[in-house]
């Protein structure tokens, strides 16, 4: 039966299979294929670097070349996580070293990484092209500078949000002359003066440069010169700030900026003087992505911007842009598929602009392909979330962050229950959903029964009881990932679904009512599961069993309890006595 | 399996080891019933007043964890918004200003007017003059005026206020006020 089939054939048409789920289901078949597959493996996701070590993740795949890596959970990006968590890139990395030295590719997300594992990287993987690190932390521009002097076929280097150590700028100098590869660079995070002739000479000598996103701290003056090096950039991110203006200096960089045909992801701009805006119209039309996150531009001149990129397709934007910018973006950008709003004024108590659900559901209406939505806004209600999912049937990911806590609908002073119905309800694609404003339990049995697609759930200050958790544990039959800060979920319904949490990733929970009794209880049973605690006042024991834990991460894994973790963290498992209470 | 289901939510008999949730229905799957709230909110809700965390019968975060985790906001932008003064205002554009038969120029910041009515203006102010443009028809009296052209990137002179203002700042080098009976 095995011989029928040859293995170079087999091989062959595997190479042809990327997709990890299709490759999962691939070894599934039978031994001789589970064998073939795992050794064409050439990519790996570890969406959970305590889920599986690396020594099983190497024994199992032998000839790897592209690896990523996610460490801490989600609401780290909250400061919901303590510092010293965890998420150690250096293990990997290590085992790395010895079991792939032809290893080409490393994503690390929520990852700590040290100088000394970018020194490995650096000198033990000779074909080394893309390292991506997006929100880490742990390492210096040292690390990069050795990142720089060795990795003579470095492609990509992104350090998107992560928290690097400047200690010098003068890394960037590392790269030698005889280097030319560099594709794509993203240093926004860094904040120290690079050497800005450096990176001229860098951006001069490598033809195929198509992304470049660089720290505000680049002055304007010095912007057309870049660009007019690397003309063929298809994505660029930059400040446009200045104090002094020449009358050259405009007519420079909206020429530069005319120069780049091919330019269609932009972001950055800030600091940007409104004035300054009309240099980018020329380039309008051939955006499809545009971030203005950190641009503090107005109304009026958003919308005369927005208007002119009629092929947008992603807009991360601040609440600046008010209803009418998002009347005007729902009229000029027809093919748009993503919108983030955030908010300009976070922690303020009253409204700083005229931006409520009215803008969302315009853009709703008018974007017939919107699937992505991440929105802050101050007031909500029923009757605009379901028009907003009649309108979009097609929503996937549908993020609402009111930024009041317990706001109930402004019109009725209901709940919000309804209207997040109605998005689960007519989303039947809805793979990632977060909660705000006032909600019960009814939210949940909406949620429960209609979000059968439903991959990650985010909630905050919701719910009344433990069936509100139950719902969504014995309803999302797709649920992956949940996390849960500040609602009243106890011991009924984590206990009751315990099955449940094996199939997915993770779980968190902080600030809700599971107490240390159900947390070892859980630990006992469920040895392939990790319960932590996460308790900075004092050991589990210390602690009566009923007492409510402060933060619990729960994930499903392979390698059994962590060895690294700090003090304040425990893992509830056979050795966790429970106390005669 | 006795792991499989620690505690079976709401086998209607045996409820004593519950004292989280006093209120949690006896059925599980019945779609129809669920727990009246625990709160009574009409009361607050006709009041008009947003729930307080008092009302609530379990521990939130400390107030003061509340500020730096909510709203959910990343780190980076939350540091992006409280760095952000008004820096994009304070840019300036100064241009030398000439009037003809005036040896001696003046500055002007183009930054600091929203617009060519705003320029004409200042302009009028500081010469003591009447200024013509593009957009007053040719209605020339017969007492001193003059007319606003500027030099371009390529040189060449042009009258103000043909094309708009913000094309007209990506080109505009100096400006000049000639008198209407030489042009």
């Amino acid at each position: 039966m095995g011989y029928s089939f040859p293995e170079e054939v087999l091989e062959h048409v595997l190479s042809f299979i990327d997709s990890d789920s299709d490759r999962n289901s691939v070894s599934l078949v039978c031994k001789s294929w589970h064998d073939i597959e795992r050794w064409c493996r050439r990519r790996l996701f570890v969406g959970n670097c305590y889920a599986v070590s690396p020594a099983i993740a190497i024994r199992r795949f032998p000839e790897l070349r592209s690896v990523s890596l996610k460490g801490k959970p989600h609401f780290a990006d909250f400061n919901l996580v303590p510092h010293e968590w965890g998420g150690y890139a250096y293990p990997w990395i290590a085992a790395f070293a010895k079991a792939y030295p032809w290893l080409e590719e490393l994503r690390l997300k929520r990852m700590v990484v040290s100088d000394e594992a970018l020194e490995l990287i650096a000198k033990k993987f000779k074909n080394f092209r893309v390292l991506v690190m997006y929100s880490c932390e742990g390492f210096s521009t040292d690390g990069l500078a050795t990142i720089a002097a060795n990795c003579r076929n470095l492609k990509e280097l992104d350090l998107s949000e992560s928290e690097v150590d400047d200690v010098s700028g003068n890394w960037l100098s590392q790269f030698p002359d005889s280097y030319t590869s560099l594709e794509s660079l993203n240093i926004t995070s860094l904040s120290s003066e690079i050497r800005f002739s450096a990176l001229e000479r860098l951006v001069g000598r490598c033809p195929n440069l198509k992304t470049l996103k660089l720290s505000h701290s680049v002055p304007l003056d010095l912007l057309p010169n870049l660009l007019q090096k690397a003309p063929q950039l298809v994505e660029l991110g930059s400040g446009l700030h200045t104090k002094e203006v020449h009358p050259d200096l405009y007519s420079k960089l909206a020429g530069a900026f005319s120069g780049c045909k091919g330019l269609k992801r932009l972001c950055g701009l800030q600091d940007v003087v409104p004035s300054y805006l009309p240099t980018l119209y020329p380039i309008c039309v051939g955006l499809t992505s545009l971030n203005l996150s950190d641009a503090p531009i107005q109304c009026p001149e958003l919308i005369k911007l927005v208007s002119q990129c009629q092929n947008l397709q992603r807009l991360w934007v601040l609440d600046y842009i008010e209803d009418t910018g998002l009347n005007a973006l729902a009229e000029s950008c027809k093919d748009l598929r993503e919108l983030r709003v955030f908010p300009s004024d976070p922690f303020g108590q009253e409204p700083n602009v005229s931006l409520t659900e009215q803008g969302l559901v315009s853009v709703s209406a008018g974007c017939p392909k919107l699937h992505s939505v991440l929105y802050f806004c101050r007031r909500m209600s029923n009757v605009a979330l379901s028009t907003i999912a009649r309108n979009r049937p097609n929503l996937t990911h549908f993020r609402l962050c009111i930024i009041e806590r317990f706001r109930p609908d402004y019109i009725t002073l209901e709940p919000l229950d309804v209207g997040f119905g109605a998005i689960v309800e007519h989303c039947k694609d809805l793979k990632r959903l977060s909660l705000s404003g006032l909600l019960t339990d009814r939210v949940f049995e909406y949620i429960g029964s209609h979000g059968k697609k439903l991959e990650m759930l985010s909630l905050a200050f919701a719910g009344d009881s433990d069936l509100g958790l139950h719902h969504v544990l014995s309803g999302c039959k797709s649920l992956r990932k949940l996390e849960i800060r500040d609602c009243p979920f106890g011991d009924k319904a984590l206990l009751a679904n315990a099955a449940k949490l094996e199939t997915m990733r993770s779980l968190w929970m902080s600030a809700c009512q599971v107490s240390y009794r159900a947390c070892k209880l859980l630990g006992q049973k469920m040895p392939r599961l990790n319960v932590e605690v996460i308790a900075e006042q004092g050991h589990p024991d210390s602690s009566p069993d009923e007492y409510p834990v402060e933060k619990l991460y729960i994930y499903r894994t392979v390698s059994g309890p962590r060895s690294d973790m700090p003090s304040f963290v425990w893992t509830m498992d056979k050795n966790s006595a429970l106390s005669s209470s | 399996m006795f792991w499989v289901s620690l505690f079976t939510m709401g086998r209607a008999t045996n409820s004593s080891s519950s004292s989280i949730d006093s209120s949690s229905h006896p059925t599980v799957s019945s779609a129809s019933s669920f727990p009246r709230l625990k709160r009574d909110l009409s009361t607050d809700l006709s009041l008009g007043l947003s729930i307080s965390t008092s009302d609530h019968h379990y521990c939130p975060s400390t107030p003061r964890e509340q500020q730096s985790d909510w709203p959910p906001i990343k780190t980076l932008l939350r540091k992006a918004l409280a760095g952000e003064g008004n820096k994009c205002n304070d840019a300036t554009f100064f241009v030398k200003v000439y009037m003809e038969g005036i040896p001696i120029g003046r500055k002007l910041d183009l930054f600091a007017h929203d617009g060519y009515h705003a320029l004409i203006r200042t302009l009028d102010d500081m010469f003591s003059t009447t200024i013509l443009w593009a957009e007053v028809d040719g209605v020339l009296h017969s007492e001193k005026c003059h007319v606003l052209t500027y030099e371009d990137k390529e040189g060449d002179w042009m009258m103000v206020g043909d094309v708009p203002w913000e094309l007209f700042l990506t080109t505009v080098k100096r400006l000049k006020i000639t008198r209407v009976d030489k042009y």
